[in-house]
């Protein structure tokens, strides 16, 4: 008897189980995605590359997976660097589990464990993101807390230790803590027209936010008192009425000596502001943006984009096209007093200048000056950003002659019929190339740059797209006068010009070549051709494309971080998927 | 919901707290304490003559130097790169020792803490040698040197007599490298907003005696008390002031390029 009833009960529960399991798989949703970029160096004495020092190639690749199941969210990332591609960090050299996290959200609370991607308002106190084309991974891991303790209100509370390359995260791992401190942050949002009931369904837009974070890490300076606890906060307001917006955020560090402000211990400051209009076929947006010794890291020796806390938005016009994005301004952290407008407009169809499909035009404006400083007063000597000092003092709305960057661009863009497309832009831009790149004493980049890009469709299936693209230096080009010790700073100065030729048969292949000819270079021996051919075919979500010839020296930036990217030869390929 | 909000000020206000520390401008430099142990640590400061940023990144070795003790921290200043390359009156410190050990690398100042040459993993800005100073100062001493000189001063000749005495057990391969130095050089040196003419240059590393990776002192198996003794001449360059000249002696392990000892004698 007892027998029946074990078993009957066994049976019972296997039925529940099974009825469960069967259920909460049907809740089950996977999705992710997989990527490999492989590149083989070939010597190439034509660009002087005359040793590959042992390197003939470099892959990078990640495999990306997250499960949901209602409520429930988990996902992994798993990395592997075999060797890194050049360019990218040898720190990144390894294998493994990169990022893992489990996330818990019923709508009032959420948490999350693990690694965790968010930002606080703009960025300017918190902000975790990872991006792969810089091998730039800032990951927090840790734990949040997301509430929602009524309509309209959101709490957050971040908790962790960043991600560093493959270094450990525990302190009784050897280094960890010598490495980077713990990071810890809350925020508040607050959005009145959910909150309050009256102002539901009114033209009049209000959101209200603020945040702190704070680091700690061990002070190991043998010269200096490092703080181990540095604090910043940041408030934030957002308006609208109608087609108008309005955001603005202002935020404040407390003393953060480190090796990028030189061990000074003035506070930092930042704000950020931005007006717009929208309406059909006409937008602007004029943004202000002032910052003052705002680098905030969670390891206070950190020289490079590496265990960044924060995060500081470029207010810059994002070229794609080959030679405009060659000079991209990066951020500086340590001050800068940034502006830029953006106006589009369509045309309308039916006009003389619209025809028949309108036609789009842009325009910006952006520049970007150092911030002012004056010297302080250290041991009764005017001193200016000596270590172990407040620095300097800076008039919150002085502008220093020292620009850095400008970039005013207009761009047309029209369909002008059925079969042709056409896309025109000018640039005139001014780029400080030692500020930004760091090559001393090299003179600034004044540039006109100008590009056409052509589609003409041969059928349903198949075009052709061209690409002209010029830039011509106002100072530096053939004939400009250097000192031979400094002909490296000059690898990819003077004048280049561009021709690409695409074939695409939709919605599979694609062929195209390239010519990237730098014919203006003061050194002669640097006047060459990036020649390259590309092959591509995509398949729903799965893209394999093989890419052959030279890359030249330069630069990628993603939201004002940028990576250098040495000259290469070889052949490179890319295979991504997502499911 | 009250109890909830009295939780989140509860925790947020602990955060700002104890999320900040003020440090007193008037009192941001720490005092000097003395690190115990015999171990030495060897600072290469891979500098220029046209690097603007290279004096005040030598003042600050300089006055960790000056804190940690002399006997303790040897500076060997090493001209390599573009930016030491002579323009006009800037004066040539350059070497194929020097050169060698920067290994190709393209900026100044950049600095190698108790290692032979930059490489991957120990190549330093100024700000960041304050760690590793400080790690390889409380390292166990494995050798001392014992630098004997003599110079004829009619002749310019000058003998050096290394010996290296083993303080422990120890298995490796170990290799010297004698070095001239020469100290308070007067020369043009960029400084920011101009030239300085009359620049002092310190330690200013002239050439060694035995090749930029040095000479075999011992391989395989060391015992304590093992002594071993390496000997080089060479003729002092006329140009050379031998009042100012040194030699630096360092032992290092071979396959690692790591420095583990180091002394430094007049020549005088």
């Amino acid at each position: 008897m007892r027998k029946h009833i074990l078993t009957t009960i066994a049976l019972a529960l296997g039925l529940g189980l099974t009825a469960s399991a069967q259920s909460f798989l049907e809740n089950s949703q996977v999705n992710g995605s997989f990527q490999t970029d492989a590149q083989y160096y070939m010597r190439d004495n034509g660009i002087d590359i005359n040793d590959l020092y042992g390197k003939k190639m470099g892959i990078n690749g990640f495999g990306k997976v997250n499960y949901t199941n209602g409520n429930f969210t988990a996902g992994m990332r798993f990395e592997a660097f075999l060797p890194e591609m050049n360019g990218f960090r040898q720190e990144l050299n390894g294998v493994g589990l990169a990022n893992f996290f489990a996330s818990y959200d019923n709508g009032f609370i959420g948490m999350t464990v693990g690694d965790i991607y968010d930002q606080f308002g703009c960025g300017f106190v918190f902000r975790t993101y990872e991006e792969w084309s810089l091998g730039m991974d800032n990951a927090l891991r840790g734990a949040r807390v997301v509430l929602r303790p009524t309509q309209g209100v959101t709490l957050k509370g971040v908790y962790g230790r960043q991600r560093f390359f493959w270094y450990p995260y525990l302190e009784r791992d050897m280094g960890a803590e010598e490495y980077r401190g713990i990071v810890r942050g809350v925020d508040a949002e607050w959005d009145l027209n959910q909150s309050i009931p009256a102002m539901n369904d009114t033209k009049f837009k209000m959101s209200v936010g603020g945040s702190f974070v704070s680091k700690k890490q061990e002070d190991m300076s043998l010269f200096y008192y490092i703080p181990e606890n540095v604090g910043a906060a940041a408030g934030r307001i957002r308006l609208g009425y109608g087609n108008w917006a309005f955001s603005t955020e202002y935020a404040y560090k407390i003393n953060d000596p480190s090796a990028i402000n030189n061990f000074i211990y003035k506070e930092g400051r930042a704000i950020l502001s931005s007006l717009s209009y929208s309406q059909k076929g006409f937008g602007a947006v004029l943004q202000v943006k002032r910052i003052d010794n705002m680098s905030f890291k969670s390891m206070y020796t950190g020289k490079q984009n590496d265990l960044d806390i924060n995060f500081i938005p470029p207010i810059n016009y994002t070229h794609t096209h080959s030679l405009p994005s060659m000079y991209t301004y990066s951020t500086q952290p340590n001050g800068e007093m940034a502006a830029q407008l953006q106006v589009n407009y369509t045309i309308p169809k039916g006009t003389a200048l619209g025809g028949k499909y309108g036609t789009k035009l842009a325009f910006n404006f952006s520049q970007v000056n150092d911030i002012i400083r004056d010297s302080v007063i250290d041991h009764g000597n005017m001193v200016i950003n000596k270590p172990g000092t407040l620095g300097y003092s800076s008039p919150f709305f002085g502008v220093s002659d020292h620009r850095f960057f400008r970039d005013i661009n207009f761009e047309v863009d029209k369909k002008i019929s059925q079969k042709w497309h056409l896309t025109a832009q000018y640039i005139n831009l001014y780029y400080d190339i030692e500020t930004i790149e760091g090559h001393a004493g090299a003179p600034v980049v004044q540039a006109n740059i100008g590009f056409l890009d052509v589609t003409y469709k041969l059928n349903r299936k198949q075009s052709l797209r061209l690409e002209l693209q010029g830039l011509w230096e106002k100072e530096v080009h053939a004939g400009y006068e250097y000192e031979e010790s400094e002909k490296k700073d000059y690898q990819k100065r003077g004048d280049w010009a561009f021709a690409l030729l695409e074939y695409t048969i939709t919605p599979h292949w694609s062929f195209s070549i390239a010519d990237k000819w730098n014919y203006g270079n003061p050194v002669e021996e640097y006047r060459d051709h990036y020649f390259t051919g590309t092959v591509s075919y995509t398949h729903e979500a799965t893209r394999i494309m093989l890419t052959a010839g030279r890359q030249s020296e330069g630069v990628v930036c993603v939201g004002g971080v940028c990576r250098t990217v040495p000259a290469s030869s070889g052949v490179m390929l890319t295979v991504s998927t997502a499911f | 919901m009250k109890k909830l909000s009295i939780i989140i000020a509860a925790a947020a206000l602990m955060l700002l707290v104890g999320g900040c520390d003020k440090i007193d401008i008037n009192n941001t430099h720490k005092p000097f304490e003395p690190i115990s142990g015999g171990k030495t640590v060897l600072i290469k400061d891979f500098t220029g003559v046209r690097c603007v940023n290279c004096p005040a990144a030598a003042d600050y070795v300089h006055e960790l130097q000056h804190r940690l003790g002399e006997d303790r921290i040897m500076v060997l200043s090493v001209h390599a790169g573009f930016l030491a390359q002579p323009v006009g009156q800037f004066p040539d410190f350059l070497t194929e020792e020097g050169t060698l050990w920067y290994n190709d690398n393209s900026s100044n100042p950049l600095f190698a803490v108790d290692y032979v040459s930059l490489m991957d993993g120990n190549t330093l800005y100024v700000e960041q040698i304050d760690t590793p100073v400080s790690e390889a100062l409380s390292e166990p001493r494995l050798f001392s040197i014992d630098i004997w000189n003599t110079y004829d001063e009619d002749s310019r000749r000058l003998t050096v007599e290394n010996t290296f005495t083993c303080e422990g057990d120890s298995e490796g391969k170990y290799y010297a490298t004698v070095c001239l130095v020469e100290d308070s050089i007067v020369g043009w040196q960029t400084i920011p907003g101009g030239v300085d003419r009359e620049y002092v240059f310190r330690n200013v590393f002239r050439g060694t005696l035995n090749g930029a990776a040095g000479e075999l002192v011992s391989n395989g198996s060391v015992f304590f008390d093992d002594s071993f003794v390496v000997t080089n001449s060479m003729e002092l360059d006329t140009i050379y002031n031998a009042d100012q000249c040194y030699i630096l002696t360092y032992i290092y392990d071979y396959e690692s390029g790591k420095v583990l000892q180091t002394a430094m004698e007049k020549i005088k």
